[in-house]
């Protein structure tokens, strides 16, 4: 029994919003436990002076699977300092690994808990990669992983749709399918990629609205994502709906972006980096901010959720199921070279490196448009912090991204050189909220938690899995989040002032949903018939995933009543 | 499990199904036999040149006559003993190479911490044919497919150099052509050499109604011929084009979702240059309607092991966490460049699949040897300064995963049976212990 006492420190847990913030925190067997008076401690730690928080959750970050590798094949020479290789870890504990937009697993985690995140999520996983998936995740040291699996592109899920018609006669098959796949793939939740577009791309499609019909199925992203978020919810996945619209990148997407709101008519969902989703069409060059819209939008809608996908300006890669739009942004790559595919009829992958650069007028004005969503959007419960790692920057921005929240001043020195037309007239410039201690603990930990439905992680009440950062409380907050002092892993010390300490292997986070198995019936047909798989091996049992997960505890979240 | 257990429990087909191991398609459509004590399993449900021969290879030794477990400097002795030999042999090489490669998932994560504890270089067995696709991807990327969205999706299916082969004899039936989810496919041999006929005739055999067999000879060598579809496919100026590329850029333009089959070992020495161009044709297509390339190979674990090691450190195999730090070098990272120029003092090889006596063998080299292999290589390994320790064959001894030719399905392999050999994931991590043993003394 090992039993840590934080003493004196500063305790900023929204989640708990009772608890006084000087308290001393006591930690037994990786939990967080009442502090008992005169109880003996085998450490004693002192936080006098540091904020303490639970460890960061990252809700959306691209960290294994099949298209982040390919990421790290394409970009070798992010792998290498220039024609030198690269330094070998100082620290015996680590093994070599590098790269930083698509880092290896290794680093990944090394970098994540260096920075006092305590679980990662991947978000795109493709229901035939997901073995992959987890083995990626696997071999990410420290953290907790799980991984949402995309719907709404397979050939499958559209023609069930298709036949369904529009009032969707064959709804509780797709319920039934969407819970099978859930299961099968090992998923935390589900994830939607230009609802329909993917497919209709493979269909030579090159372009399709929210309420404009597929080439094929004749089905529209409307009714992909209504239904989801509708299956999701009577399955009473505890994650909602997770969506990366319609028309991602291109201007006047707002319009996209709202429809698909509205598509949802009520339901729960949250919408994934929505940077990318928030442009509009005005001004000389056509490509203007709609933060303001959308943040109306997220204000009016309590029951959806955000991340943000901020963009950080410098070379990265972006990598996402979204073959469609991928293809079209092909032209931009920077250096000029991409990756796309096809994938087993499920899904697809765009990997499209780029260099945001300040004095571009659409890379600045995307800067921009990001920050005003996170400081436009009234309640923090509903916004989460993420760069969409690697796609908007990698997640070792995210300490200067804190900042720029945080510090008003910080923000405009930036501001000053970035594209001048944007700097001049963006509205960035007259928004004067700089984001608190509690805001940023809620969008890098307490929200994601409450979003994922995990009741025991982003927070530091009693009972609670002893993640827990400890940041020395400096005005710089860049050098602040940069660097914790302590890092603890259910209870256990892996860093300590930016050194690795210790290295557990993470847990595997998952949903199981019930549903009707009669469905197999119809899959096992379809397998059968289309794939290129035995149905038997599709599904990947709890021997198996610890296996993949390099023998990491599995953490399955329990699901609400079914609302149906 | 005793041996009239086993006696039972052999020459029964298993229902399940199992992944073969044997080749980058990694089926499993078809079943085995396992065969009574002594005999090897066959193959079940279908036919397949390849994964019978290798079946073939694979028989179970009589209980208590078991091979050899292990041998060093052409002795015969326990793991254990081979462990710490090799361990030595390795602690005593300043520059040890890490090759053949061919092992899963959990032998590529058990082998990267040995490599990062060595410094060692690691290529695979068939690193060269590995390279061609990878350098393309590095300099120009790529636009690929898989063999789900081939069988629903591919109107027209041109296998580049002509079909696999040996090397994946089933490629065209797992590509679509011999079932009926697209009405009208039009397969084309795109340089398939002498062996044309044959191959025409396997297709012929194979096809669904409604496919349509083309067999073109190339117009020069196989790059020209790809350079000149590459124009064509462009619309770009060609004086007195062939008709039959004519054609066929033709017809690719006009096709809804074509796919471009090619095999990387089957190409010359400057491979990339040709997978680059065929990835301008899907280029060029992809910008009026749809096409993506199928690249077969990557089997014998080189692709799992190149994902595995990617995955992990970053870069993909021919890297090396060395004195420098971490570096990666396509060309001169090659195995066989390095045993010529004689710039690796110590050689791994790790062959867990493939079991011929020939191609499972490590290389002529007459340095300090480690090989991990089934208990029929033990003879390629018996001399003076050389460790031999038998392991399972995943899929057969072992599960495991191996990674799909399409690099987007990781492959569930299992277990046919008992063998009590060790896994290339167990030595490698005890080879490990041992040396971090052997330094800390």
């Amino acid at each position: 029994m090992t039993r840590t006492l934080l003493r004196g420190g500063r305790v900023i847990d929204p989640a708990n919003p009772a608890a006084p913030q000087q308290r001393d925190l006591a930690v037994r067997d990786g939990r967080i436990v009442e502090p008992i008076a005169g109880e003996q401690h085998d450490e004693v730690v002192d936080a006098s002076g540091c904020v303490v928080m639970a460890g960061g959750i990252d809700l959306h970050t691209h960290i294994g699977g099949g298209k982040v590798n390919l990421a790290r094949m394409l970009m070798a020479q992010d792998h290498r300092a220039g024609a030198e290789p690269i330094a070998l870890p100082a620290n015996r504990l680590q093994l070599a690994s590098c790269g930083t937009c698509t880092p290896g697993t290794l680093a990944t985690g090394y970098r994540y808990v260096e920075m006092g995140y305590t679980a990662a999520f991947e978000p795109a996983m493709v229901a035939s990669n997901a073995r992959h998936a987890h083995m990626e995740m696997g071999d990410v040291p420290v953290l907790d992983h799980g991984a949402y699996v995309m719907l709404g592109n397979d050939e499958l899920f559209l023609q069930m749709l298709a036949e369904g018609g529009r009032d969707n006669r064959n709804f509780a098959q797709l319920r039934d399918y969407t819970g099978w796949t859930i299961n099968a793939a090992k998923a935390m939740g589900v994830k939607v990629v230009n609802p329909g577009g993917i497919s209709a791309f493979k269909f030579n499609q090159r372009k399709l609205d929210v309420n404009e019909p597929h080439a094929h199925w004749q089905v529209t992203p409307r009714q992909v994502v209504h239904t989801l978020a509708r299956a999701l919810h009577e399955l009473g996945v505890p994650h909602p709906l997770h969506i990366h619209g319609s028309n991602l990148g291109v201007a006047g997407n707002i319009a996209s972006t709202l429809e698909t709101i509205d598509a949802l008519e009520g339901l729960p969902a949250h919408l994934t980096h929505v940077q990318f989703h928030a442009y509009g069409s005005e001004g000389v060059k056509k490509f203007s901010s709609a933060a303001l819209q959308l943040a109306e939008a997220v204000n009016a809608h309590p029951e959806i959720s955000i991340d943000v996908g901020q963009i950080m300006f410098g070379q990265t890669v972006t990598a996402s199921g979204d073959t469609m739009r991928q293809h079209a942004n092909s032209g931009l790559a920077n250096p000029r070279k991409w990756v796309g595919g096809d994938i087993e009829a499920v899904a697809g992958c765009g990997v499209v490196p780029f260099r945001y650069r300040e004095q571009s007028y659409v890379n600045a004005l995307q800067w921009a448009i990001g920050l005003e969503i996170f400081l436009l959007v009234r309640n923090p419960w509903q916004v989460v912090l993420t760069t969409d790692h690697p796609n908007g920057g990698p997640f070792t921005s995210y300490p200067h991204l804190i900042r720029l929240l945080m510090d008003r001043s910080f923000r405009e020195e930036q501001l000053a050189r970035i594209h001048p037309d944007v700097a001049a007239n963006c509205a960035l410039r007259s928004i004067a909220r700089e984001l608190t201690l509690e805001e940023i603990a809620i969008m890098t930990r307490a929200a994601p938690a409450r979003l994922l439905g995990l009741h025991d992680r982003g927070r530091l009440s009693t009972g609670a899995a002893a993640d827990i950062a400890v940041y020395r409380d400096a005005p710089n907050r860049e050098a602040m989040f940069t660097t914790p002092e302590f890092v603890f892993k259910d209870g256990v010390c892996v860093a300590r002032a930016g050194k690795i300490t210790a290295l557990p292997v993470g847990g595997t986070h998952f949903v199981e949903p019930g549903y009707d198995s009669a469905i197999e019936k119809r899959l096992r047909r379809h397998w059968q018939d289309h794939a290129a798989i035995n149905f038997d091996h599709v599904a990947i049992g709890n021997d198996e995933l610890c296996t993949c997960c390099n023998g990491g505890r599995l953490l399955p979240t329990a699901c609400f009543a079914p609302a149906a | 499990m005793t041996p009239s257990e086993a006696a039972n429990a052999a020459d029964v087909a298993d229902a399940r199904p199992w992944t073969c191991p044997f080749c980058p398609l990694a089926c499993d459509h078809l079943g085995v036999r396992l065969g009574g004590l002594g005999e090897a399993p066959t193959l079940t449900g279908g036919v397949c040149e390849r994964a019978s021969l290798a079946l073939r290879r694979c028989a179970a030794p009589f209980p208590g006559a078991a091979a050899t477990p292990a041998q060093v400097d052409a002795q015969p002795c326990d793991t254990a003993t081979a462990i710490a030999a090799a361990a030595q042999l390795l602690a005593k090489s300043r520059q040890p190479l890490l090759a053949g490669l061919g092992t899963d998932v959990a032998g590529a994560r058990a082998l990267y911490r040995l490599a990062c504890a060595t410094g060692a270089v690691c290529d695979a067995a068939a690193g060269d044919a590995l390279m061609h696709g990878l350098r393309a991807l590095q300099d120009r990327g790529q636009f690929t497919t898989t063999l789900a969205e081939a069988r629903t999706r591919a109107d027209v299916v041109v296998f580049v150099g002509g079909l696999p082969g040996a090397l994946a004899p089933l490629t065209a039936l797992r590509c679509g052509i011999g079932d009926a989810q697209v009405a009208q496919r039009h397969v084309v041999l795109l340089g398939p050499g002498a062996d044309a006929a044959r191959q025409v005739s396997e297709l012929a055999q194979l096809a669904a109604p409604g496919v349509t067999i083309d067999s073109i000879a190339l117009s020069g060598d196989l790059f020209s011929s790809v350079a000149l579809l590459a124009a064509l496919v462009a619309q770009r100026t060609v004086r007195d084009p062939p008709e039959a590329l004519r054609a066929l850029a033709q017809r690719l333009r006009s096709a809804r979702y074509a796919v471009l089959v090619g095999t990387p070992a089957r190409l010359p020495t400057h491979g990339a240059l040709i997978v680059e161009t065929l990835h301008a044709v899907v280029d060029q297509l992809n910008r009026t309607t749809r096409a993506a390339a199928l690249w077969i190979g990557g089997g014998n674990g080189a692709a799992t092991v190149n994902q595995v090691f990617t995955w992990l450190s970053g870069l993909p195999l021919r890297s090396r966490a060395g004195p420098r730090g971490l570096e990666h070098e396509p060309v001169a990272f090659g195995a066989q460049r390095l045993l010529d120029d004689g710039a690796a003092d110590a050689l791994l090889w790790v062959s867990s699949f493939d079991s011929d006596v020939t191609s499972g063998a490590p290389p002529a080299t007459d340095l300090p040897l480690v090989v991990l292999g089934p208990p029929a290589l033990a003879p390629t390994c018996r001399r003076p300064g050389s460790v031999f320790i038998s392991v399972a064959t995943p899929g057969i001894d072992s599960r495991g995963h191996v990674f799909r030719t399409d690099g987007t399905v990781l492959m569930p392999l299992r277990a046919l049976r008992e063998s009590g050999l060790p896994t290339v994931a167990d030595v490698a991590t005890r080879i490990l212990d041992a040396l971090n043993e052997e330094q800390a003394k």
